[in-house]
C-alpha cells in the first residue's frame, strides 16, 4: 500500500471500530503492565511464516494489534529464534494504523518507522512515545498468548 | 518486561488542574502546546465534565482528529512549596501552526522538566564553584560578589572590555526569548562594552545571512500559509522533516499531495492555474525530506545533489538558466531593485559576456548537476504558467547554506535567484531561512562590526581564546566543547589554559573567602596570561562546564515567563511559566540583572556613582514582562502604513503587552508589528517585501558574487597528492529528527538515548560493501583536525565517497573533524564540509549496538 490514507477515510474506518470501554478507577504510576490483562491466543508456532504478519485485536476489539516473526532476534522475542514478536498496530503518534513492510512497521500518516527487534523504538518520524510491546507466551502446545501490553495505546489514557 | 519504563495509563487532569498556553521549547516551527498541573494525590475522570481536556475519555480517541496524549507528555515534578505536581504537555489544537500535530522532538516536552525520578534531576539548582578538582556548593550572594568582583577588577586594570569574551545565545524558544536576549544586551552591550562576543554556535558576532538582509531582505520574510499556496517549494540545504518537522508535515505535504488546491484556488488570481504544488530538494544528501515526497507524488519531486560547497554556482547556472528562457519580469525589476547594480549581478553571477553553452558547461563540471536538471530547475521555479500567470516559488535554506564554504555569497545567490523571478511578496512565494531554533533577538546596538562590506568581519573569539588572549570566558547556554569549529583544538587549548589559573589559585593552599579569591584570581590573571577564568551558565552540567571555575544555575523552559517568534511566520506569542525553576536557578535576565547590580554596588562603594548608574539598568525590572517592555524601547516607532513595513525591524513588537499576547493565546501577532496610522491599532505584517524592499530607497540591492575559486586551504590540503590518497572521503554533517542541538535534555531520556546511543556515519553501500562494513559496525573517523568513534548506518542517503556524521553528539561531536575555516566576509564556518577517513575499530560494544535500531531512515517505500 503505497497511497497516503486520507484523514477522512481514516476516521470512517476506525470509528467503526471503535467500542466504548470504561476508564474508571485511579490512575497508577507504576510501570506497565499495571493493568490486568487477558491472555489471549494469537496464533500457533507452526502456523507463524517470517516476514508474514498476523493481525489480531489486543486487549480488545477496538486495538488492532500486529505479530509477526522477524526472522532476526529481538528484545522480547518468543520462538526458537526469539524472533516472534507482537505490538499495537497504532501509531504512537496520532493513533493512524502502522503496517509491518520490509521489517519495520511503517506508518504513512506522518511516516514513522518502528523497529520491531529493537523493541519498538522510533528510529525515525514523529512519534514521541515507542510502539506499545504485546509481551507473548508460549504454552507447551506452541500456542502463542498476548498477555499485556508494554506501553500505551494511542488515544487512550489507560489500556482496559 | 520493556527496555525502556513504559506506561499503560495516564492521569486525568482534573477539573481544576491549572491551564497554561505555551509553545515548544524546540525547533522554529513553534509549536503550540497546552500545559496542565495539578497536585499529586487528585484526578480528573473520563467524563468531558469531568477533566480539564473537556473530552470524553471513556472511549479511545478518533485517530488525528483526536488529541494526542501520550506516555512521553506525562511527568511529575516538585514545587517550591515542597509538594508533588502532575506536569501533562500537549500538542494544542487551536495553533495554526501545528493543529495538535507534534513532532518526536516537542512530544517529549513533558519528559525534560525537572523530575526526581528521571534523569532530568541532574538540573544544576544552585551555583558551583571549583576548589581544585572538586565543585563545591556556594550561594549566590557569593557567587556574585565573584562575578562583580573579577569584571569590574579586569575593566578597572585595562580601562575597557577586551579581556572579558562572552559566548551567548541570540535566540529565542528553549527558555530564551526577548526577555534573556534584552538582559544580555544591557548588560554586554549598554554597561558593559564587549567586542569579544560570540553566538552560541558559531565563533563571532554575526548574522548568518548577511547575503540577504544586505540585499534588503530579512531572512523571516514569508508566512506558514505560503507552503500550502506555493506552485513549487524549493528545500535548499534544509531537511524539514526532520529538522522542521511539523511545517513539513502540516504545510508543505498536503501542498505536495494536492490537499491545498481550494486554498491556492481561493487565493490565487482569477484564471490562474491551481494545481498540486512541485517541490524541489538541493541538498548532497538523499534527504527523507526528498525520499518522503517521493512516496506521495514522485512526479512532481526532484533532487539535485551538488558537489559539496558549489550551490552558489548552482544558484547562479539556474538564475542564468531563467534569464536566457526569459522568465523575468523587466517590469518588476525595474521597478522594485537597483538597475545600476544589476548590471553587476549580470556581469559577475549570470556571466553574461560568457556563452551560455560555455557557462552550462562550466556549472556542469563544478556543481556535478546536469544542464538538463538544472534548466528543469529553472521551468519548476520560474517558467510562467498557463495564462501567462507568473508562477509561485517559496525557497527555503537553511545551515546547509549556512555552513556552507563562502557563507555570504551562497545566501546572496539563492535570494537573487528569488527576485530575479519575482518570488517575493506574493502569496505563496518567498525565500528565507527554515530557521533552527525560534528567534526573540532584541538587545541595544552591539559594538561590533557587520560583513566585510559593512566594516567588518567580526572577530573571531574562538580564536582569539585560543591564540592566548582574553582573561575571563563566561559561556552563556550552549556548549562550545561540542559546537565550535576545529572542536579538538579549541577544546585542548580552553582546558590547558583554564587549568593554568585551577592550579595557581591551589599553589599555596586555596584562598578562603570570596574576596581573597577574587583577588588571587586577578593576580594569576594578570602574572600568567594564558590563564583563564571560564564561568559557565546553563541548566545542566555541560561538556563545557566540567572545565568552569564557576557555574551557575539557569531557568529553563516553562519556568519564567518567556516570548519569542518562529521562523515560518514571525508568530510572537507568550510562553507562560508552569513551573518553578529548580531549586536556586534563575532566569537568564534575572543573572544578568543581579550580576549588574552587584557590579554597581562595588563602583558606589567607590564613590563613582556615574558608572554605577550604568550597570543599574534592571533595576526597575521586577517582572518577565519588565524587560519585554524595556526591550520595545529599542525598536523604532512603528507607526507606518502597510505599504511600509520594509523600513521596521523584523521583530518589532512595539506596544503589545503580555495581556495582549494572553487575549491572542495560540493565534499570536506576525512580527513586524505596526501600530497601524489610520485605526491607531496594532496590526501583524503577515508577509514581507510586497510593496519594497529593507533599503533605504526600497528596492533591492543586486551583488555581483565571486567566481569558483576552489576549496579553501584548510580543506584544499587534502585534495593533492599523498592526502587525498590517506583521507578519501568527503565529510558532511547534520541534524537528526530524534534529538535536539547537543541532546542536553535528550541524553537524560531513555527513549532517546537508547535510540541515539553513538554519534553515527552514514556511509553509502558501495563504500560499506568494499571496506567491509554493516549497520551497526564501529568505526573510527579521523583527519588531521581530529576524529571520533562512530556508529554506521549503511545508506543511500549519502554518495559514494561521501560520510555524513551527525552533529553534535555528547559521545564525540563532529567539530572535531571540522577545520577552522572561515569564510572571510562573515567569519561563518564551514561546518559541513572537510575530509576524513575511516577504519573499523575492533571488538564492539554489544549493549549499546543491540539495542539501538540501525534500520534506513531515509527509506519510506
Amino acid at each position: 500500500m503505497t497511497q497516503t490514507l486520507s484523514r477522512r477515510r481514516f476516521v470512517q474506518l476506525t470509528a467503526a471500530a471503535t467500542a466504548l470501554f470504561a476508564a474508571g478507577g485511579k490512575a497508577q504510576l507504576g510501570y506497565a503492565p499495571s493493568l490486568t490483562y487477558p491472555a489471549v491466543k494469537v496464533a500457533n508456532l507452526s502456523q507463524v511464516k517470517t516476514g508474514q504478519p498476523i493481525t489480531f485485536n489486543y486487549p480488545d476489539a477496538s486495538s488492532p494489534a500486529i505479530l509477526v516473526k522477524l526472522g532476526r532476534p529481538a528484545i522480547g522475542g518468543v520462538g526458537r529464534e526469539r524472533d516472534i514478536v507482537a505490538f499495537s498496530a497504532l501509531c504512537t503518534h496520532m493513533g493512524c494504523p502502522v503496517q509491518y513492510e520490509g521489517g519495520r512497521f511503517l506508518c504513512r500518516c506522518h511516516y514513522s518507522m518502528f523497529d520491531p527487534a529493537k523493541a519498538g523504538q522510533t528510529y525515525q518520524g514523529l512519534a514521541s512515545s515507542w510502539l506499545p510491546q504485546i509481551p507473548l507466551r508460549v504454552d507447551g502446545k506452541g500456542d502463542i498468548y498476548a498477555v499485556a501490553v508494554a506501553g500505551l495505546i494511542w488515544g487512550r489514557v489507560k489500556n482496559v | 518486561m520493556a527496555l525502556i519504563p513504559r506506561r499503560d495509563q495516564l492521569p486525568i487532569p482534573p477539573k481544576n488542574a491549572k491551564v497554561y498556553n505555551t509553545v515548544c521549547q524546540y525547533c522554529n516551527v513553534g509549536c503550540g502546546y497546552k500545559v496542565y498541573v495539578w497536585p499529586v494525590g487528585e484526578q480528573g475522570g473520563p467524563k468531558p465534565s469531568q477533566n480539564a481536556f473537556g473530552l470524553d475519555l471513556s472511549t479511545p480517541q478518533p485517530p488525528l482528529a483526536g488529541q494526542s496524549y501520550t506516555e512521553t507528555m506525562h511527568a511529575v515534578t516538585v514545587g517550591r512549596d515542597g509538594q508533588q505536581y502532575h506536569v501533562v504537555i500537549v500538542p494544542a489544537k487551536d495553533s495554526p501552526i501545528n493543529r495538535g500535530d507534534y513532532s518526536i522532538r516537542g512530544g517529549t516536552n513533558a519528559l525534560t522538566v525537572w523530575s526526581l525520578d528521571r534523569g532530568t534531576q541532574d538540573r544544576l539548582t544552585y551555583p558551583l564553584l571549583r576548589v581544585g578538582d572538586q565543585f563545591q556548593a556556594i550561594t549566590w550572594q557569593d557567587a556574585l560578589t565573584l562575578m562583580g568582583l573579577l569584571i569590574k577588577g579586569i575593566r578597572d586594570r585595562d580601562g575597557n572590555d577586551d579581556n572579558i569574551a562572552v559566548k551567548c545565545y541570540d535566540h529565542g524558544g528553549s527558555g530564551q526569548g526577548f526577555e534573556d536576549n534584552y538582559g544580555a544586551g544591557k548588560l554586554f552591550f549598554a554597561a558593559l562594552s564587549v567586542k569579544h562576543i560570540a553566538i552560541h554556535n558559531r565563533p563571532a558576532y554575526n548574522s548568518e545571512v548577511w547575503g540577504s538582509r544586505e540585499r534588503g531582505v530579512h531572512e523571516l520574510n514569508y508566512t506558514y500559509e505560503d507552503a500550502r499556496l506555493a506552485d513549487t517549494i524549493v528545500l535548499w540545504g534544509a531537511n524539514p522533516y526532520e529538522t522542521a518537522t511539523v511545517f513539513y508535515v502540516e504545510h508543505m505535504l498536503p501542498n505536495i499531495q494536492g490537499a491545498t488546491v481550494a486554498e491556492k484556488q481561493q487565493v490565487f488570481e482569477r484564471g490562474e492555474p491551481a494545481e498540486p504544488g512541485y517541490l524541489i530538494v538541493i541538498d548532497p544528501r538523499k534527504t527523507s525530506s526528498y525520499t518522503v515526497a517521493a512516496q506521495v507524488a514522485p512526479d512532481r519531486v526532484m533532487l539535485l545533489r551538488p558537489n559539496l560547497g558549489t550551490d552558489y554556482i548552482l544558484a547562479n547556472a539556474i538564475a542564468r538558466a531563467v534569464w536566457e528562457k526569459g522568465y523575468y519580469d523587466m517590469a518588476y525589476l525595474q521597478a522594485r531593485t537597483d538597475m545600476a547594480l544589476f548590471e553587476e549581478y549580470k556581469a559577475k553571477s549570470l556571466k553574461l559576456s560568457v556563452p551560455y553553452a560555455e557557462f552550462m558547461a562550466q556549472a556542469e563540471r563544478i556543481t556535478g548537476v546536469s544542464r538538463a536538471e538544472i534548466e528543469k530547475a529553472a521551468d519548476w521555479i520560474a517558467k510562467p504558467k498557463a495564462g501567462r500567470f507568473k508562477r509561485r516559488t517559496l525557497t527555503i535554506y537553511e545551515k546547509g547554506i549556512i555552513w556552507n564554504m563562502k557563507n555570504y555569497d551562497q545566501v546572496a545567490a539563492i535570494v537573487q535567484l528569488a527576485v530575479l523571478t519575482h518570488n517575493i511578496g506574493r502569496p505563496g512565494t518567498g525565500c528565507g531561512r527554515q530557521g533552527g531554533h525560534q528567534e526573540g533577538y532584541v538587545r541595544p546596538p552591539a559594538p561590533t562590526p557587520g560583513s566585510i562590506y559593512r566594516g567588518g568581519p567580526p572577530v573571531n573569539v574562538d580564536k582569539f581564546l585560543t591564540d592566548g588572549k582574553g582573561k575571563f570566558y563566561w559561556v552563556i547556554a550552549n556548549d562550545p566543547y561540542l559546537s565550535t569549529p576545529n572542536n579538538q583544538v579549541f577544546r585542548k587549548r580552553i582546558h590547558e589554559r583554564t587549568e593554568k589559573l585551577t592550579k595557581a589559585l591551589g599553589a599555596g593552599g586555596e584562598p578562603g573567602t570570596i574576596r581573597e579569591r577574587a583577588q588571587k584570581i586577578l593576580d594569576v590573571l594578570y602574572q600568567d596570561p594564558d590563564a583563564l577564568f571560564m564561568v559557565v551558565q546553563d541548566i545542566y552540567m555541560t561538556e563545557t562546564a566540567r572545565d568552569a571555575h564557576l557555574i551557575l544555575p539557569a531557568a529553563a523552559w516553562g519556568e519564567a515567563n518567556d516570548t519569542s517568534i518562529n521562523c515560518n511566520s514571525r508568530l510572537l506569542r507568550l510562553y507562560e511559566k508552569f513551573m518553578d525553576p529548580p531549586g536556586e536557578a534563575k532566569p537568564d535576565w534575572e543573572i544578568f540583572k543581579l550580576v549588574g547590580l552587584r557590579i554597581a554596588e562595588l563602583y558606589r562603594a567607590e564613590g563613582k556613582a556615574q558608572e554605577a548608574a550604568k550597570f543599574e539598568f534592571g533595576k526597575d525590572w521586577k517582572t518577565d514582562e519588565d524587560v519585554f517592555l524595556a526591550g520595545a524601547e529599542e525598536f523604532g516607532d512603528n507607526r507606518v502604513s502597510e505599504e511600509d513595513e520594509a523600513k521596521l525591524e523584523a521583530e518589532n513588537y512595539k506596544g503589545v503587552t503580555y495581556k495582549l499576547l494572553k487575549e491572542l493565546g495560540q493565534k499570536g501577532i506576525q512580527t513586524p508589528v505596526r501600530r497601524d496610522p489610520k485605526t491607531g491599532k496594532l496590526v501583524g505584517t503577515v508577509r514581507r517585501y510586497t510593496y519594497k524592499f529593507g533599503t533605504p530607497d526600497g528596492k533591492f540591492k543586486w551583488y555581483g558574487t565571486d567566481d569558483w575559486e576552489g576549496y579553501p586551504a584548510e580543506v584544499a590540503k587534502y585534495l593533492e597528492g599523498e592526502k587525498a590518497r590517506q583521507y578519501p572521503f568527503w565529510v558532511t554533517t547534520g541534524r537528526a529528527q530524534t534529538i535536539w542541538q547537543t541532546a542536553y535534555h535528550d541524553r537524560r531520556l531513555p527513549e532517546k538515548a537508547l535510540a541515539l546511543p553513538l554519534p553515527y556515519v552514514e556511509v553509502n553501500p558501495e563504500d560499506a560493501r568494499r571496506l567491509g562494513l554493516q549497520s551497526g559496525d564501529l568505526v573510527e573517523v579521523y583527519n588531521e583536525e581530529g576524529n571520533g568513534t562512530f556508529l554506521v548506518y549503511v545508506t543511500d542517503a549519502v554518495k559514494p565517497g561521501t560520510l555524513f556524521l551527525v552533529m553534535y553528539h555528547w559521545r564525540g561531536t563532529s567539530n572535531s573533524l571540522v577545520s577552522g575555516y572561515t569564510d572571510p566576509k562573515t567569519t561563518i564556518p564551514w561546518y559541513k564540509g572537510t575530509r576524513a577517513n575511516l577504519r573499523k575499530v575492533a571488538g564492539a560494544i554489544p549493549s549499546v549496538q543491540q539495542t539501538a535500531s540501525v534500520l534506513q531512515q531515509n527509506k519510506f517505500d
